[in-house]
């Protein structure tokens, strides 16, 4: 499945409803699905704020893909690329605005790693096994 | 999102409604801003109609808590949803917030 979305935060919704919409599809339990809703969501608003800058002009595609064994979630943009060693949240510690997000991302997915490949803009692809040993199969498929 | 502003007991009250991201946060911020600027001695924020907040909105209200305390003022937050607490559980802003029940407790000191 692809969602193609304009790069405005008002779109934002129709990625929340479907990426909960595949989750239900495929039986995934209301508190994964809640989990899965925000990380997708809080990676498009990610491409919104730093790959494109706030730019509303642009295009964002979130691929899905849905074993029994895992829930795959493919986000490309064609904005400023990401450096991934620069991209870590701030110390859940620490009280202050911003620097949640990729927590959110991290803890509901398995796999978080752009694809370094992409000549221009990034392709982020997160994985959330859901079931133990399919790691394995994933990695085989 | 909705945002409704009522008075309660000399407390302000923001009721919102719907969801809470990067699209309806701004909204939120500048009520916020606006109230912390007439330096109100109490804010309470309603919950209970909140059907999802992301970072941006949970960045919002941390900077609403950090303007009202710069003034000595309060901000409770109450009738909070269960998967909504847990996520400022996870966040570790549960111990950071004053989160209340209901209105009742929130506006007891």
């Amino acid at each position: 499945m692809v969602v193609k979305i304009p790069s405005h935060p008002k779109y934002l919704c129709i990625v929340r409803e479907v990426t909960a919409k595949v989750g239900h599809i495929h039986g995934i339990n209301e508190d994964l699905v809640e989990q899965l809703k925000l990380a997708v969501d809080e990676a498009c608003a990610n491409v919104i704020k730093y790959a494109y800058g706030g730019d509303a002009r642009k295009r964002i595609v979130i691929r899905y893909k849905v074993d029994r064994g895992w829930f795959e979630v493919v986000i490309e943009d064609s904005g400023v690329k990401a450096d991934p060693e620069a991209i870590m949240g701030r110390r859940l510690e620490e009280v202050r605005p911003g620097g949640l997000g990729v927590h959110f991302i991290k803890r509901c997915f398995d796999i978080f790693e752009f694809d370094g490949k992409k000549k221009k803009g990034n392709r982020l692809r997160l994985v959330r096994y859901l079931k133990e040993k399919d790691e394995d199969r994933y990695n085989g498929a | 999102m909705k945002i409704d502003i009522t008075e309660h007991n000399g407390a302000k009250v923001f009721s919102l409604s719907g969801d809470i991201d990067l699209y309806s946060s701004p909204a939120l911020r500048k009520e916020l801003i606006f109230f912390i600027g007439e330096k109100v001695p109490l804010l309470l924020v309603d919950f209970r109609d909140v059907s999802y907040i992301d970072s941006s909105g949970i960045a919002t209200l941390v900077e609403g808590l950090r303007g009202m305390m710069s003034h000595g003022g309060k901000m409770k937050l109450f009738g909070i949803p269960e998967r909504i607490v847990e996520i400022f559980a996870f966040s570790k802003l549960d111990k950071v917030f004053d989160i209340c029940g209901s209105l009742d407790d929130a506006v007891k000191d």
